[in-house]
């Protein structure tokens, strides 16, 4: 731990620690382009220039790369430095074209930022500016490489840090470039983190061209609500419209980076389909006309036809606020307590992470320093991305990962990949195979395992049997973590709140007299497992109430709809998968965007107090007008607090932050998996999220449609062969839940004895998470 | 003595007004008579073109930024040969203060003070002027600069044949 002196000022930091970091520490900023804390310094740049008084090496150093020493003095605002980092600044603007007015970076430039901090103003190099020609770079990344100052933080990020192939750098002396080899897509689904790490405007995003300046921008810190992992990011709107996110940093959760799905997928808040009025029918209604429509109706029919007859329906994607609001209510009016979630087999294998797992959970950051990761039943990619890119932290710094799964899993890093059926893999798990049992061994010798448990593919009995093969590799010294991946953004927020114990929402619609369906912002047709018998069961229904903030195809069916607002338009808190309670606040208000009104011309010319399209309110605020207390959020999360225990305190959380991970419990969840038998000459199903549109809100989101994938289905060459089945084939696959047409692809680095179907905008009558299911795969009919 | 005092004091006021008689008028019969103003006079804000005849405004938001008031607004769009312009942009002369700090921060001197300051309007509404109203055919006070052919991008001359550019570099030339 040395001591060391920065600008007359003494600071204690960890061995290893840089004289630029510890300035940090100090609050004093030297100026630097190459160095990131994510990336490390490479010393590319020669900006952070500092002079070392007393040292091992005295003189002027770059500040990233000198190790900080016990005793050393170094001045950073000395004449030596201040002049040398205004001479580097000056040369970096050499070859820099004119051209800020045009730039996307305009405004949060670190290059602009230091030029003006340095001083530097007016030109004095006469010669000839280095110009570059640009590459197209796909639907998501525009280039502007004559604004490249060589300082490597893109390349680091793309390729060392998230593992990309295809992009790297090129050239010799001052004609470096970054970029692909050809022209063409970036290929990684971590492209857009590029455009973060640029510090200059080379990279900047394509899908937010000249749509704002930073400074005119709504940005607050706020969670993804893509998948599970629920990473930090910073989205920002304007005149009504979200317009990019941006990541934002939780070295617990994301790190420094987002992926692009999480990224690109936020345009959904902009549909131009979104529903903004309260209708009953072909009726418009206030809002309050319709809370009151729906409230009489639900009392009414709980009067004549018992607690039976109304059923709420909570969700994943709703806040945690709402989902506890709706239970309240349900106490209130005295129906059922409500479900939270129209998947069954995922909401419980949800349960065990939030009740049975809860004192095993680690961080994505426990990930990223883990030296042996086993994920099981897991695709990250697909599930949760990020948790791809920390497995290559977890390599990158001599870690190993093995993966257990049936589907061809990629991964942007090394690992090892045992292909196995979904049967196959709750053998694994079952404590006493030889496979069990060399999997225990092998965590055993690890000094920081980490277990990734797939939700999806391992269901609730999956989960717990995990469990006890966690116990078992877990020793005095130290557990074996889990880090679990589940069905969506609060998961484990609407685990957490309901019982162990609940039941299927289709056997309580068809075997129930219930009359009244209230689906708080979620749409089974699309989340529930078998959509087809859900819409008969609708059909019984008398009234089916939907609040959403998505065009869904259930808000069509609806007799009566509220909208309510996307998650960037209201506060509140979501549960990450590992359990971290986080919270975020509200970026742009409820409206219909400018480019809708003014038709993409200049805005109405009319004088007007509302803004058109601004009926929607937060769900958690409906829910509290129902039950007649409309207190602001601190009370009502000071009440949540007190009736679950197990969240933390929300005084001590705010948007933005690391948050905490909530309390464990002792309950527990008493499921079992019982391996169906498989009938003759069948396939067993896997239905695999796909990596763009399986979640509906990048379902939603026009950015992200060029990387929508077509519908198919996958067999292993040899499963092919013995149907007689040629890739590219017209096949019928048959399911429980009916036959669907589809191609074949044939793959074989997938598990042999499966189908594979992708449930994604191309195939949405599948749902990933089931139980154990069978298929067949033949011939599809040929027409004409 | 507050009547000597008055007495005294009766005198000049007369004196001034006919000394005064015989001067030629300062009044300006305006509007029968126009004002003549300098060269320099901060009034209504046109949207100049550059001397080829584009529109000179990137809409880069900075005079957006500048203003006090916060009276211009616009949205900037792509156009097919990568140039950046307006697609629309709003002036709201009811809150202009007429500071021309706009001016100062625009980087394509596409906006410019005119010195017509005859813009009182009864509703409003009249005087928020959209780009139609504030794009004019003429350069203003500079007709020589061109943006576009300084910024080095490619828009107005291809990338790299600009005079103070050299030519697109090979990236696959390992020559040292
Ligand atoms: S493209 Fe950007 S990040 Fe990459 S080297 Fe150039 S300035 Fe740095
Ligand atoms: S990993 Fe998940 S939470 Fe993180 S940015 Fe991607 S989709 Fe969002
Ligand atoms: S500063 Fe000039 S170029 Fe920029 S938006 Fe304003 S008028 Fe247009
Ligand atoms: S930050 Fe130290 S050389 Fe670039």
């Amino acid at each position: 731990m040395p001591t060391l002196t920065i600008d007359n000022q003494q600071v204690t930091v960890p061995d290893g620690t840089t004289v630029l970091e510890a300035a940090e520490q100090l609050g004093i900023v030297i100026p630097h382009f190459c160095y990131h804390k994510a990336l490390g310094a490479v010393g590319a740049c020669r900006m952070c220039a500092v002079t070392v008084v007393e040292g091992t090496f005295k003189g002027l150093k770059m500040s990233c790369l000198v190790k900080a020493e016990e005793g050393m003095v170094v001045t950073t605002d000395d004449q030596q430095s201040v002049e040398f980092r205004a001479r580097v600044s000056e040369w970096l603007m050499l070859n820099h074209p004119h051209d800020c007015p045009v730039c996307d970076e305009g405004g949060e430039c670190q290059l602009q930022e230091m030029t003006i901090a340095s001083g530097h103003g007016l030109r004095r190099y006469t010669g000839k500016k280095r110009t570059y020609n640009n590459q197209q770079l796909g639907p998501f990344i525009a280039q502007e490489m004559n604004r490249c100052i060589q300082c490597y933080r893109c390349v680091r990020t793309y390729k060392d840090y998230c593992g990309g192939k295809d992009f790297g750098v090129m050239g010799s002396r001052n004609r470096v470039f970054f970029g692909r080899f050809k022209d063409g897509t970036l290929e990684s689904d971590f492209s857009g983190n590029i455009v973060d790490a640029c510090p200059t405007g080379v990279f900047t995003d394509k899908t937010y061209r000249f749509k704002s300046r930073y400074w005119d921008l709504q940005e607050a810190p706020s969670i993804c609500p893509h998948c599970s992992l629920g990473c930090s990011t910073v989205p920002g709107g304007r005149y009504g419209e979200l317009q990019r996110v941006r990541s934002s940093v939780n070295e617990k959760v994301n790190g420094f980076f987002i992926c692009d799905r999480g990224r690109f997928g936020s345009s959904y808040v902009n549909h131009p389909e979104r529903p903004r009025q309260a209708t009953r029918g072909s009726w418009k209604l206030t809002v309050d006309e319709a809370l009151q429509q729906l409230d009489v109706k639900a009392r009414e029919l709980i009067n004549q036809h018992g607690p039976e007859s109304v059923l709420l329906l909570g969700s994943n994607r709703a806040s945690l606020e709402t989902n506890w609001l709706l239970q309240r209510w349900a106490e209130e009016i005295g129906c059922r307590a409500p479900l939270l979630s129209a998947h069954l087999p995922r909401h419980q294998a949800a349960q065990v992470a939030a009740f049975d797992l809860a004192d095993r959970l680690c961080s994505l950051e426990k990930v990223r320093q883990s030296d042996l990761v086993v994920a099981i039943g897991a695709d990250p990619l697909a599930e949760a991305p990020m948790l791809g890119v920390a497995l290559r932290q977890a390599v990158r710094s001599g870690g190993k990962v093995k993966v257990f799964d049936p589907r061809p899993v990629e991964l942007p890093c090394d690992f090892e990949k045992q292909t196995v059926s979904p049967t196959e893999l709750l053998d694994l798990l079952d404590g006493t195979s030889v496979e069990s049992k060399q999997l225990v061994d092998l965590l055993r010798g690890a000094e920081r395992p980490v277990l990734v448990a797939g939700g999806l593919m391992l269901g609730a009995g999956g989960m717990l049997r995990l469990k006890k093969i966690a116990a078992a590799a877990s020793n005095d010294q130290r557990n074996c973590l889990v880090h679990p991946l589940l069905g969506g953004a609060n998961s484990f927020g609407a685990a957490l709140l309901s019982l162990p114990e609940q039941d299927d929402l289709l056997t309580r619609l068809e075997s129930e007299r219930i009359k009244m369906l209230v689906c708080v912002e979620t749409d089974p047709l699309l989340e529930a497992p078998d959509n087809e018998r859900f819409a008969k069961a609708l059909s019984l229904l008398e009234e089916l109430v939907v609040l959403d903030y998505l065009p869904t195809p259930l808000s069509v069916h609806a007799n009566l709809f509220i909208p309510t607002t996307a998650p960037v338009e209201s506060e509140g808190t979501f549960i990450n998968n590992e359990g971290r309670q986080q919270l975020f606040a509200p970026v742009i208000k409820p409206r219909l965007p400018i480019s809708v009104t003014g038709e993409g011309n200049h805005p109405p010319r009319e004088f007007i107090d509302v803004a058109p399209g601004s009926d929607p309110i937060p769900s958690w605020q409906l829910f509290q007008q129902l039950l007649g207390e409309a207190t602001d959020l601190p009370t009502l999360r000071e009440k949540m607090k007190t009736a679950v225990p197990r969240l933390i305190d929300f005084e001590t959380l705010q948007p933005g932050g690391v948050s905490c991970r909530v309390a464990h419990v002792d309950e527990r969840c008493i499921y079992t998996d019982e391996i169906p038998a498989a009938p003759e000459e069948s396939l067993q199903l896997v239905v695999t999220p796909a990596r763009y549109g399986s979640d509906l809100l990048s379902r939603y989101s026009a950015k992200l449609q060029p990387r929508f994938t077509e519908a198919c289905v996958q067999l292993h060459p040899q499963d092919a062969a013995a149907r007689g089945l040629q890739d590219g084939a017209k096949v019928v696959l048959d399911t429980v839940e009916g036959p669907f047409n589809l191609t074949l692809k044939c793959n074989d680095k997938m598990a042999i004895g499966c189908a594979l179907v992708e449930n994604g905008p191309k195939f949405q009558q599948l749902v990933p998470g089931g139980k154990l299911s069978f298929c067949k795969v033949h011939a599809g009919m040929s027409h004409g | 003595m507050p009547l000597l005092r008055d007495i005294k004091g009766f005198f000049p006021p007369f004196w001034v007004t006919f000394r005064n008689m015989f001067r030629k008028p300062v009044t300006v019969q305006y509007p029968e008579q126009m004002p003549e103003l300098p060269e320099r006079y901060r009034a209504r804000l046109v949207l100049t073109r550059d001397p080829d005849g584009e529109e000179r405004c990137v809409a880069c938001h900075l005079c957006s930024g500048a203003c006090p008031v916060d009276c211009i607004s616009m949205q900037a769009a792509e156009a097919e040969d990568g140039r950046r312009y307006a697609s629309w942009f709003r002036i709201n002369f009811a809150r202009c203060i007429f500071c021309g700090l706009c001016t100062e921060a625009c980087p394509t001197l596409a906006i410019q003070v005119t010195s017509d300051f005859e813009i009182s309007k009864r509703d409003p509404l009249k005087l928020v002027y959209e780009k139609d109203d504030l794009l004019v055919d003429h350069c203003g006070h500079n007709d020589e600069y061109s943006f576009y052919r300084q910024a080095g991008i490619g828009v107005a001359a291809p990338r790299g044949t600009n005079p103070s550019e050299s030519a697109p570099v090979d990236v696959k030339d390992l020559l040292p």
